[in-house]
């Protein structure tokens, strides 16, 4: 496997300094950091149009940023360095009249794979994901699914130390996703680092160590995901009851409310001790369970992007 | 260096195994051949046609003559069963009648007032070869008169085939051969205008495809977008020699058989075709910056668009540039100092057309054709630039085309 340079000290093999991006008037980005280490997996997040896009194309030496500095293993990208990156791209395709089995071959081979070594990888690889016998097919004639299995293979037959992939599982049905995430967890496991953009939030709670949420071109949020979690803001009290929930304005504010399901978040200066005290000694209700918990990055997400969705 | 011959080879390997490729390589060759196949198998069947027609119609049909030169050979008119007839209105009221198929009248001065012939009117479908037999009657007889008064074989001939013409000319005191001399440096300018046929829609079409099939983005992430442009345009001029060679053998081959029959209009005779080194080095030249120039131009210009179908209703503001030069064809060849020679000479997008053709009619100056080269040289270069800025600019922009704006601000 093609390795990064170690000399970094501070480990980051991604590292966005105040990045700025404005498309005529237009600023698309504004003043973003943020750093993905090696061997993580970095979960990359916002709605669409946040930035994500144009921050990894800029980050690939796509586009000229306006301001700032983004760099890969402390120099900016160019395609030298192509032997040691995967990238998946968000609008993504292949020769579609091309085979392949040549398909497959002719980028290993831009990504610095000796032939013979890239057409050896490039069978293995399509009999681990089943797809031996469409060697040579066009890739025309393949299902959606399949050209996708094809594209992640295009990212990976040279075994980079990291992985850009923008939305990997979209198109994929459930066999299909979980085969590629234990593909993206081996390679994990074999040391390199994942930058994954994704609207899939228990993916990111299934693989991510970090991640960032973009918003407006601005990290939003930014760290482990734990941390996310606390600095998004309270923990929520997860009730399953039979009978009435009664409002109190004082104690807590319902947040998610079903017959017999509701979310709640509590007060500042109360306690969550006092708000259950109040709830299990009300004789219009019956507690079944409790759970006192952070909340999940999709209610992170959802909460993060309400307005955008009322905006629109 | 080794992934723009990687390039190179996966472009040319894969677009030579189209069918398209080879449709639009094989329809030009196949279209002059059938044309000339044509062309030829009509002309004999309709020589063939007309003799049998004038033997079997004069055996068959009802005939008569009325010949007041004296010309006409009367064993032949018997040979060939056709009557005398003494009177001219005679003889048109006999066609009236139905009495006569046909009645010829050579008057006394039939070389001044023509032959006058009489016929039946026999509908559109079938026309009785009336004026051929008139006119053989009357040339035979005239001829053979010529050969028994001369006793002269030679006279004969020449009667009866104009000679061929054997000119040689001279420029500066040295012996040329200014028509067959045009041939060799002409046919840069037909390989010219030809690639600007043939490969411009396939240029554009291979230019869009990254951006079609969504495959730029990973392309640009590994290679640089100069060397990818750099392998598209060597590929492509790699695919337009091939398809050059593959109409241009067969060519030489004919030529290499044929070269003692093949004769120009005027009688030129291509038996040797005379080869000067400044002009072929010129034509080569020219051809090449030319060709690349035209290619990077095209590449830029598909760059600019989303798909080849939307570039290729603009296709023709670029390849016309190509065929201008045609239009003031004139002055090239008899005013090669009007102004519109001049600027045609040196306009970058009309020069490779203007200079080849110029160069083929031999009336481009040595410091003209230096100049022509050095403004060609640029262009090209020019021309891989703007390629290369547009490619990436515009390998990202799916759905929407590119303007001249953004191109110089992005």
């Amino acid at each position: 496997m093609p390795t990064l340079n170690d000399k970094d000290l501070n480990n980051n093999i991604v590292d966005v300094q105040s990045f700025a991006m404005n498309f005529g008037r237009k600023k698309v980005i504004n003043n973003l950091s943020f750093n993905v280490r090696k061997g993580e997996v970095f979960g990359f997040l916002g709605a669409n149009g946040a930035g994500k896009t144009t921050t990894i194309r800029t980050l690939l030496g796509l586009y000229e940023p306006t301001g700032g500095t983004l760099n890969i293993d402390g120099k900016r990208y160019n395609p030298r360095m192509s032997a040691t990156i995967g990238y998946l791209p968000e609008e993504r395709g292949l020769y579609r009249n091309e085979l392949v089995i040549n398909t497959m071959v002719y980028f290993a081979i831009l990504h610095g794979l000796d032939e013979n070594v890239a057409r050896k990888r490039a069978f293995t690889y399509l009999k681990r994901v089943g797809l031996a016998d469409k060697a040579y097919e066009r890739l025309v004639k393949l299902s959606g699914g399949q050209q996708q299995k094809i594209q992640l293979g295009v990212t990976i037959l040279h075994e980079p130390s990291l992985m850009i992939l923008d939305e990997p599982t979209e198109a994929l049905d459930p066999v299909n996703r979980s085969l590629l995430m234990d593909i993206i967890g081996e390679r994990r496991s074999k040391g390199a680092t994942v930058m994954l953009v994704t609207h899939r939030m228990d993916e990111v709670e299934q693989l991510c160590d970090r991640i960032l949420m973009l918003k407006n071109g601005s990290a939003a949020l930014y760290g482990k995901i734990d941390e996310v979690k606390e600095q998004f803001g309270p923990q929520i009290i997860v009730l399953n009851f039979s009978g009435k929930l009664p409002a109190n304005d004082k104690l807590y504010k319902i947040t998610k409310k079903s017959a017999n399901y509701a979310e709640l978040t509590w007060r500042e200066n109360v306690s969550t001790d006092e708000v259950l005290k109040y709830l299990a000694n009300n004789n219009e209700l019956h507690l079944k369970t409790f759970d006192v918990r952070l909340p999940s990055l999709n209610d992170i997400f959802l909460e993060l992007y309400k307005d955008e969705e009322a905006g629109k | 260096m080794s992934r723009l011959i990687d390039v190179i080879s996966f472009e040319v390997r894969r677009n030579i195994k189209k069918k398209t490729f080879w449709y639009t390589t094989l329809v030009l060759p196949v279209i002059i051949i059938a044309v000339f196949a044509i062309t030829q198998a009509s002309s004999n069947h309709a020589t063939n046609t007309s003799q049998q027609q004038t033997t079997s119609y004069s055996k068959t049909a009802k005939l008569a003559v009325l010949d007041e030169t004296g010309l006409v050979n009367k064993q032949n008119l018997e040979k060939l069963h056709i009557a005398i007839e003494p009177n001219k209105q005679a003889g048109i009221n006999a066609v009236k009648d139905g009495q006569l198929t046909a009645f010829f009248y050579y008057s006394n001065d039939v070389a001044k007032s023509g032959i006058q012939v009489y016929a039946q009117d026999q509908g559109i479908t079938f026309t009785p070869p009336y004026n051929a037999l008139a006119s053989e009657l009357l040339s035979q007889s005239a001829v053979a008169k010529i050969s028994a008064a001369t006793h002269n074989s030679q006279a004969l001939q020449i009667i009866e085939n104009a000679p061929s013409i054997t000119a040689t000319t001279y420029k500066n005191g040295a012996e040329t051969n200014s028509l067959a001399g045009i041939v060799a440096p002409i046919i840069f300018f037909a390989i010219f205008i030809f690639f600007a046929i043939m490969i411009s829609y396939f240029t554009i079409a291979a230019t869009t495809e990254e951006k079609e099939n969504r495959v730029a983005e990973i392309l640009l992430t590994t290679i640089k977008s100069r060397s990818l442009i750099i392998g598209k345009i060597l590929s492509i001029l790699l695919l337009g020699i091939i398809q050059i060679i593959v109409i241009i053998v067969p060519l030489i081959i004919a030529y290499a058989i044929f070269h003692n029959h093949i004769r120009l209009p005027g009688g030129v005779s291509l038996s040797h075709i005379p080869l000067d080194p400044k002009a072929i080095a010129i034509g080569i030249s020219v051809l090449l910056l030319g060709l690349v120039m035209f290619t990077g131009a095209l590449v830029g210009f598909g760059s600019l668009f989303p798909s080849a179908q939307d570039a290729s209703r603009y296709l023709a503001l670029v390849i016309i540039w190509a065929f201008l030069p045609l239009y003031a064809l004139g002055y090239i060849v008899s005013s090669p100092h009007a102004h519109i020679v001049t600027v045609f000479t040196y306009f970058p997008l009309t020069a490779p057309s203007t200079v080849l053709l110029r160069n083929a009619v031999g009336t481009l100056s040595n410091g003209e054709a230096v100049a022509a080269i050095i403004i060609l040289f640029v262009s090209a270069i020019i021309a891989i630039l703007f390629a290369i800025r547009a490619f990436s600019i515009g390998a990202m922009s799916y759905n929407k085309r590119i303007s001249i704006k953004e191109l110089f601000h992005q």
